[in-house]
């Protein structure tokens, strides 16, 4: 490793970081960090969407189901494979972590339900993870992660199309199915736009961007998630609070609820009368949200419990 | 009409590689008469699952051709598909991709 200059001097301009050896402390440490969040993500995502997707309508539609899941294990196996590949113990990192401590966005703490609660997260919650990476994919500056991220991305749009495809459908069939569509709306819609963190007037500092391990900053993710999402919801008849506004010759997106705000976990309900504060969302962030502990424990569990009876069983 | 038809269905991608149905070898048969379309079509795998996104899109995009008014579509598995059904057309745009077939 040379000294920090020339490594800043590297990541100016543009080259990539191929290995470990080439990293100053900091860039490893944030990096690892951002890995473990995409990969807690994508982890925790499988648990989450199979609770919901075991109340698919048809059995083709819970072979989507679990193909995507399949997926989303796939990619959580990635970013955990590069972790191992910069010192961590990957064994450690999945099964023996407190719940607490996964590093996954908050939204899916919140139970899904239903198969149509499962659609709405497959066009909302994957479009979310589809500007995070795809942003990680055109800017990032570790090489291996970039790469990996190619396969990544071609599948994550099938998971936008079975959330979008079927989200149509709902909407169409009209009556008490785009009801509950629309109440699925209602309180993934801003959970999702919580997604992507602080405003940026509230953050002022960000590692992740001066090491380009992403390119976008939350603002900038945040607009791009609303011009796919909120037009999209309008063309099916399904209402959002979100409208774009033209300032300066630009579309801007403009959220019609004052954000952040208070919301109901438990009868996943938001107040939009009852602004917060950052402090207040970090708050319920670090608390974690009613299915952490039951997710996590679905695959902790069954590990420690066979590695125990295995290991009785050698000895 | 026949040859409209095929030309239709190698406009339709596949929704999880980016290659058409026609290049992956997915359509066995098309037969019209009167309007009435019928297509014999296979999936990769019994447990594909874009079955769905493949069935509406075949469907969709022959509805959109003119003089087509209904479309019946019958899945088969005989011969069951491999990768010898590719044209090399298919073949080319997968290791483009990255999967070499």
């Amino acid at each position: 490793m040379g000294t920090q200059a020339e490594f800043d001097q590297m990541i100016k301009s543009g080259e990539l970081i191929e290995s470990r050896r080439e990293m100053t402390p900091e860039y490893l440490r944030e990096l690892k960090h951002t890995l473990i969040v995409s990969g807690d993500t994508e982890l925790i995502s499988a648990p989450a969407y199979y609770l919901a997707a075991k109340r698919a309508p048809s059995i083709n539609a819970f072979m989507t189901g679990i193909a995507i899941i399949q997926d989303e294990l796939a990619h959580a196996h990635i970013a955990y494979h590069i972790l191992e590949e910069l010192g961590e113990d990957q064994e450690k990192l999945i099964f023996s972590r407190d719940p607490k401590s996964f590093r996954y966005p908050y939204a899916f703490d919140v139970p899904l339900d239903s198969w149509t609660e499962l659609v709405v997260a497959n066009g909302m919650y994957d479009q979310a993870g589809f500007c995070l990476l795809g942003d990680i994919h055109e800017k990032c500056s570790y090489g291996p992660w970039k790469r990996g991220l190619n396969k990544v991305m071609a599948e994550e749009n099938f998971h936008l199309r079975n959330g979008r495809t079927w989200m149509k459908r709902i909407s169409a069939a009209g009556g008490s199915a785009k009801d509950e569509l629309q109440r699925a709306v209602d309180w993934m819609f801003p959970l999702s736009v919580e997604w992507f963190g602080l405003p940026d007037d509230l953050k002022m500092h960000s590692t992740q961007l001066e090491y380009r391990l992403k390119g976008l900053t939350n603002d900038q993710l945040r607009q791009w998630w609303l011009s796919t999402v909120v037009p999209y919801c309008e063309q099916i008849g399904i209402k959002v609070p979100a409208h774009k506004e033209t300032r300066d010759g630009k579309d801007v997106w403009e959220l019609d609820y004052p954000f952040p705000c208070e919301f109901d976990a438990e009868n996943k309900r938001w107040d939009f009368k009852q602004p917060i504060t950052w402090d207040d969302v970090l708050v319920r962030w670090r608390a974690r949200g009613p299915r952490n502990a039951e997710m996590v424990a679905m695959f902790q569990e069954e590990f420690h419990k066979f590695r125990k009876t295995h290991h009785n069983g050698e000895s | 009409m026949n040859e409209r038809l095929w030309a239709a269905l190698s406009e339709v991608q596949d929704p999880e590689m980016p290659v058409n149905l026609v290049d992956l070898g997915l359509i066995y048969g098309i037969d019209e008469h009167e309007g009435l379309v019928e297509v014999d079509l296979t999936f990769t795998a019994m447990g594909c699952p874009a079955s769905d996104f493949i069935l509406e899109d075949v469907r969709e995009r022959l509805l959109r051709e003119e003089g087509v008014r209904e479309v019946r579509i019958k899945v088969v598995w005989d011969p069951p598909w491999t990768t010898a059904r590719m044209t090399e057309a298919g073949r080319d745009a997968l290791e483009t991709w990255g999967l070499a077939v």
